[in-house]
This record gives C-alpha cells, sequence and structure tokens, in this order.
C-alpha cells in the first residue's frame, strides 16, 4: 500500500513537468475531437499520429497517446446524447438513454453525469493499475516461453468468448488475423512466405497500414454505403451539473459500472466493448423500474459511462505489466513503444520507472483534464457536430494518407491500405467483427516466436505445454471458457446482455 | 443496434444469403492461404518449418467455413444489402493518386514526376469527395485549398516530417 503511494508520488512527479502536462492535454483535446466526430476512431487516429511522436521522447510520447485513447471513449459519449450516433463503439450503450433524455431537454444532466461517472472510473481505474502492476510484472517474469504462449492462446480464446456475435466467426477472424501476420519474411529463417514476389510485402503487413484499412479507410467506406442518420439535438442542454439528490441517486450505478469496467477491461479483445453493455444490463435487472430504460433513465448513462472509461484504463494492465497488448489501440502503443526503443514485457517497469509511473500518473491527471474540457467547452462539440459528413470524410482520407505515407516512406503502403478498406467493407457487409482480426494479427507474430522457442527448449516435444503446471493452468482456463461459451444456457445469456441494449 | 437487418427475401438464392456468404468466403480464403502457401517446408531437420502454423490455419479457416454454413444452413437467407461499390471507386482512386504523386512512380513506360504533398493532398480529398451523393465541388475544392495548407503547415513545418511538399516549385 505505502509502495503504491510512493509509486505514484513518482509517477505525479513525472507527469506534472510543464512539458508533460502539455503532452497530456494535446492528447486528451485530439481524443476528444475524435471522439466527437463519428467516423474516426481511435485506432486510425493513433496510426496517423505515431510518425509525430518520433520527435517526443518516449514518456511524453505515450502519454500523449493514450490520452486520445481515453479522450476518445470521453467524447464518444457526447456524440452519443446529442446526436444518438455512438461516435465510439464503447459509447454505443450511451446513445439509448442518452439521447432520450437529451430529447427531453436533459442533456446537459447526461452528459455531467457521465462526466462524474467517468472521473471517478478514471481515478478508480488508475488506483488499480498501480495496485496491480508490481505484483502481475513479478507474475510476467515466471513467464517462460510455453507460459507465454498459453497465455496468448487464453487471451484469444477469452476474446472469441467476450465477442460480439457468433462464435464461429469471431474463431475464424481470429485465426486470420494470425494468418495475416504470418505474411512476409519468416524470422527464423528469413524465407518469404505468402508474399506472391511483391516487395510491399516482403517485410509482412505493417499493423498500421492493417488498421488504417480496415478501421479507417473501411469506416468511410460503410458510411458511405450506409450512411447514418443524424439527429442533433436541436433544444437547449440544460444545466450540467446533476444536483446533490441526482448524484447521490447515481452514485451507485456508477460505482457498480466502475468496478464491472475495471475487471472487464484487463480481459482480452473485446473487454472494454463488453462493460457498458454488462453495465447496462445489470442496471436494468437492479431497477425498481426496468421498463423505463430505453426512455431515458440517467443511470443509463452513469454506469456505462462509467465502466467504459474504467475499461479503457484498466486494459493498459496486459500491456505495461506482461507486454501483451489486449486489443487494437494497446497494439499501437506496442508500436509507440518500439519505436522509441522500448520492448513492452515485465521488465519496462524495473528499468523505466519514470516511463511506467509517469504514464500511470498521466492517466488520472487527464482524466481531470477532460471534466474541464468536456463540460465548459460543449458548446463547442456541438458546433463541430454540424460538420457535415461530405467534408469530414475527405478530410480523413487526407489525414490518413498522410500518416500512412510518412511511416513507410513508401506508397505502396497508402494503397494496400486502401485496397484493405474494401476488406474492412466486406467484413462489416458479412457481419464479421474487425477486432478479433486485429487482435489475432497483433498476437499472431509473438505467438509463433513464443511457439518455437518453446519448442526449441523442449527438444520438439508438445508436452511442455502441459508439463508446466502454469502452462496447463492457463490452457485449462481457455478450455472451461470455450466449453461455458458453447453451453446454450450461457450462449443465451451472453447474447441478453447484447441485446438488452 | 445501429446495424439494420434487412428483411428477408423469400426468393433469394441460399448461396447469396450473407451466412452462408460468409462461411463460403472462409472456405475460398483457407484455400487460397494453402495455395499461396504451398511452397513452404511443414517440418525441416530442425523442426518446425515456416510453413507448419499458416498451413494449419488455413486448413482450421477452412474448416470453419464448412462449420459457418452448416451451421446456418437451415436459417433465412438474409441479403447483404446493396455494394455499392462504384459509390466507393472515387475514394480509392483518390487513394491511389495521392500514393502515386506524393513521391512520383515509376511505371517503367512512363514516370509520375514528384508532386508532393501541394499536389497529393488536394487530390485524394477532391476524389475522395466526389463520392458524397450531396458533393458540391466549389465548397469542396476551398476545403480542399484550405486542409492542404493546414497540412503542410502541421506535419512538415510544426512537426518537421521530411514529407515533399513542393519540389516542382520550392525545390522540397
Amino acid at each position: 500500500m505505502i509502495e503504491t503511494i510512493e509509486h505514484l508520488g513518482l509517477g505525479l512527479s513525472v507527469a506534472l513537468t510543464l512539458q508533460n502536462v502539455f503532452f497530456c492535454f494535446v492528447g486528451c483535446l485530439i481524443g476528444t475531437l475524435v471522439g466527437v466526430l463519428p467516423g474516426v476512431g481511435p485506432v486510425a487516429t493513433i496510426s496517423i499520429l505515431l510518425p509525430v511522436t518520433l520527435s517526443l521522447d518516449p514518456t511524453g510520447a505515450l502519454i500523449m497517446l493514450a490520452g486520445i485513447y481515453y479522450g476518445a471513449q470521453y467524447g464518444g459519449s457526447t456524440t452519443a446524447i446529442l446526436v444518438n450516433i455512438p461516435g465510439e463503439a464503447t459509447a454505443v450503450v450511451t446513445a439509448i438513454d442518452g439521447h432520450e433524455m437529451a430529447k427531453r431537454g436533459k442533456a446537459g444532466l447526461a452528459l455531467g453525469l457521465a462526466a462524474i461517472g467517468s472521473f471517478i472510473a478514471g481515478t478508480f481505474a488508475t488506483i488499480v493499475i498501480a495496485a496491480l502492476a508490481t505484483p502481475m510484472t513479478k507474475l510476467g517474469l515466471l513467464f517462460g516461453p510455453a507460459e507465454y504462449f498459453s497465455l496468448m492462446i487464453m487471451g484469444l480464446v477469452l476474446a472469441v468468448v467476450l465477442a460480439h456475435g457468433s462464435l464461429v466467426k469471431a474463431l475464424a477472424m481470429i485465426v486470420a488475423g494470425v494468418l495475416l501476420s504470418c505474411v512476409g519474411a519468416d524470422m527464423e529463417t528469413g524465407r518469404e512466405r505468402m508474399t506472391f514476389g511483391l516487395h510491399m510485402l516482403t517485410d509482412g503487413i505493417e499493423f498500421v497500414v492493417l488498421a488504417m484499412g480496415i478501421f479507417g479507410f473501411g469506416e468511410i467506406f460503410k458510411n458511405l454505403a450506409d450512411p447514418e442518420k443524424r439527429d442533433v439535438v436541436r433544444g437547449k442542454i440544460g444545466r450540467l451539473l446533476p444536483t446533490l439528490a441526482e448524484l447521490r441517486e447515481n452514485i451507485r450505478p456508477i460505482l457498480r459500472g466502475t468496478g464491472l469496467g475495471s475487471v472487464l477491461g484487463v480481459l482480452p479483445g473485446n473487454g472494454a466493448i463488453l462493460a457498458p453493455f454488462a453495465s447496462y444490463a445489470l442496471e436494468k435487472r437492479l431497477s425498481d423500474r426496468p421498463q423505463d430504460f430505453g426512455k431515458g433513465v440517467p443511470a443509463a448513462v452513469a454506469g456505462p459511462e462509467s465502466a467504459n472509461n474504467a475499461g479503457a484504463q484498466t486494459s493498459f494492465i496486459p500491456l505495461l505489466t506482461l507486454g501483451l497488448p489486449p486489443n487494437a489501440v494497446m497494439a499501437l502503443m506496442v508500436g509507440a513503444m518500439m519505436i522509441q526503443g522500448i520492448v513492452p514485457g515485465p521488465q519496462v517497469i524495473e528499468n523505466n520507472p519514470d516511463l511506467f509511473w509517469g504514464l500511470v500518473a498521466s492517466m488520472w491527471i487527464g482524466n481531470l483534464m477532460l471534466v474541464v474540457i468536456n463540460l465548459p467547452l460543449i458548446g463547442l462539440w456541438v458546433k463541430l457536430l454540424k460538420v457535415p459528413y461530405r467534408l469530414l470524410f475527405p478530410a480523413i482520407v487526407a489525414f490518413c494518407c498522410i500518416g500512412l505515407f510518412s511511416i513507410s516512406n513508401d506508397p505502396a503502403q497508402v494503397m494496400m491500405a486502401g485496397v484493405l478498406g474494401l476488406l474492412g467493407f466486406a467484413l462489416y457487409k458479412l457481419q464479421f467483427e474487425a477486432a478479433p482480426l486485429a487482435l489475432g494479427f497483433v498476437l499472431g507474430r509473438l505467438l509463433e516466436e513464443k511457439l518455437r522457442q518453446a519448442l526449441l527448449i523442449s527438444d520438439g516435444s508438445m508436452t511442455t505445454f502441459l508439463t508446466s503446471p502454469l502452462s496447463a493452468f492457463l490452457l485449462l482456463i481457455g478450455l472451461v471458457a470455450l466449453v461455458i461459451a458453447v453451453l446454450p444456457s450461457m450462449r443465451k445469456s451472453r447474447d441478453e446482455i447484447f441485446t438488452d441494449a | 443496434m445501429s446495424r439494420e437487418v434487412a428483411p428477408p427475401t423469400p426468393s433469394l438464392n441460399p448461396w447469396l444469403g450473407r451466412e452462408r456468404l460468409a462461411g463460403l468466403s472462409l472456405v475460398v480464403f483457407g484455400l487460397f492461404a494453402l495455395w499461396a502457401g504451398s511452397d513452404l517446408p511443414s517440418f525441416t531437420q530442425d523442426g518446425i518449418g515456416s510453413g507448419l502454423l499458416p498451413r494449419a490455419l488455413a486448413v482450421i479457416i477452412a474448416l470453419l467455413g464448412v462449420v459457418q454454413i452448416v451451421v446456418t444452413w437451415k436459417d433465412t437467407p438474409e441479403s447483404t444489402g446493396s455494394w455499392p461499390i462504384r459509390d466507393m471507386l472515387p475514394v480509392l482512386i483518390g487513394v491511389f493518386l495521392f500514393a502515386l504523386t506524393i513521391r512520383g512512380y515509376d511505371f517503367g513506360a512512363f514516370a509520375v514526376p514528384v508532386l508532393g504533398m501541394s499536389v497529393a493532398t488536394p487530390l485524394s480529398i477532391i476524389f475522395a469527395g466526389a463520392a458524397a451523393k450531396d458533393v458540391r465541388f466549389g465548397e469542396l475544392i476551398v476545403f480542399a485549398a484550405i486542409l492542404t495548407a493546414i497540412c503542410i503547415g502541421l506535419f512538415r513545418y510544426a512537426l518537421g516530417l521530411s514529407l515533399p511538399v513542393a519540389p516542382w516549385l520550392i525545390g522540397y
């Protein structure tokens, strides 16, 4: 406990330097902007801004990128409440009751509760990260290649279980992601795999290219084919700050949402996205008047909003302590760390304590800033929402092109991302989730590396994954999760969580 | 949820229903990957070869495709809706034009000169913008000019990235 406080103190001393406060602020501001504008996700934005962080020091770069991520979670709720379009996938639930509240002239209350809930969640999640960091890192140091391999397998299985919709499709997407990561030179033998002799594939598919293609261009194609209806609230926003009575009414949903989000956020794949759905379902079940849900209940905004913010933050835990990214955004953070010469893993906390604790402490500062950025500046964000999509998407196209080119300095990569955009559109049309694909892709190379290392150590014997107790335990959890997920009763309640909302 | 479910169309060929099409795509993708990796050895004398994992994954994907087709066999086929590829084409053209002009491109028979951000950016914006159904070209051209200036200022000067701006005019 004392140790945790000491660590946070060190972190604050790093995060509170003028320079890092500035990067945190810029990150939160850009993140809010991205979150507010529908059609630009955090994945595409962080991809675009990766080359920008080259000129910063590692701590500042990561603080800014993290700010973009949780800032986007935050901004997404503004759009959800005011326009009824979830600015981010995690704000889908907020759109339901939040927009109903807005239609009744209580947009301000919804925004205020979302902000306060998110701040409480952010504060709590920061403490969770700080408390879990040291033990998780110690655990990570016990992991050999076999344990890492089994942990990743378990993570991928959990990602399938938590994914939205068909299990078969989610599984196929993960496997396809791992397969795509095999393209390019084999890291052990240097032999080219599935490159068709194309020069641009020799080094493999860059994750940034894949992410910008599927999440950036794919999203644009999707919106062009099926335009979303925009329904900007014309009326007054109303009072922003809730009264004490309203706060007291909503503090329980906020705390429950925070708890749910903190736990689910650590899980790989859809964890952070599932959290608001789970919170909504929970509040509905606990409510005296469940029939009111969907008609503008404040608790249905406060709970899920807290859950998504907490989840966004705790999803940093696997990355920072074990070096395993649990979702696409965290995968980009791996990229950002590698650019700066930092290999993510349990050794980071030891070798770069300033960076580690500075980043954690900056999250709390960032959450405080978000309250400041969001509430008084709400009028500005509303104006921004009135920018028509016909101008917005060409700007996104241009930014993506510039970002892609400046990362790779190779025009072929820009074209490849454009073509991958079509793939993203096809996935959307066939109702495949792109998130598991990205996760599989991200973990793919690491998975193969650890598999080979483990088999090298064990002289080619596959039993090495079962003879190590830790590895066997991790595989068992994965197996149990898969079995439970396939059970009809479990499938039903999982679908209910999503369809309740 | 935001995804609209298309009303079932009774006359739809079941192989064109969304779920079966999804399964079919997986089978095709798996077989394609098998073919693409067919030159790679599965095992070498040192242990696992570079072909084992890709091959195993490709087989799994194809099998999952079959499972997908089987489990949705009796479902009423749902249409995937429209695929307005032609409406998206301008965006793709914009992206390709950006790629070809930003640093030039040598096709062998002829070469695109290095035109830099000053040309590549507005080209991509105007072509992409043409994809909107409610496009207004006057507005789009003004917007492209302003945004190009902002991008050059931001990426080249403020952030110091070494992107060519207008080599044909100012030399870099």
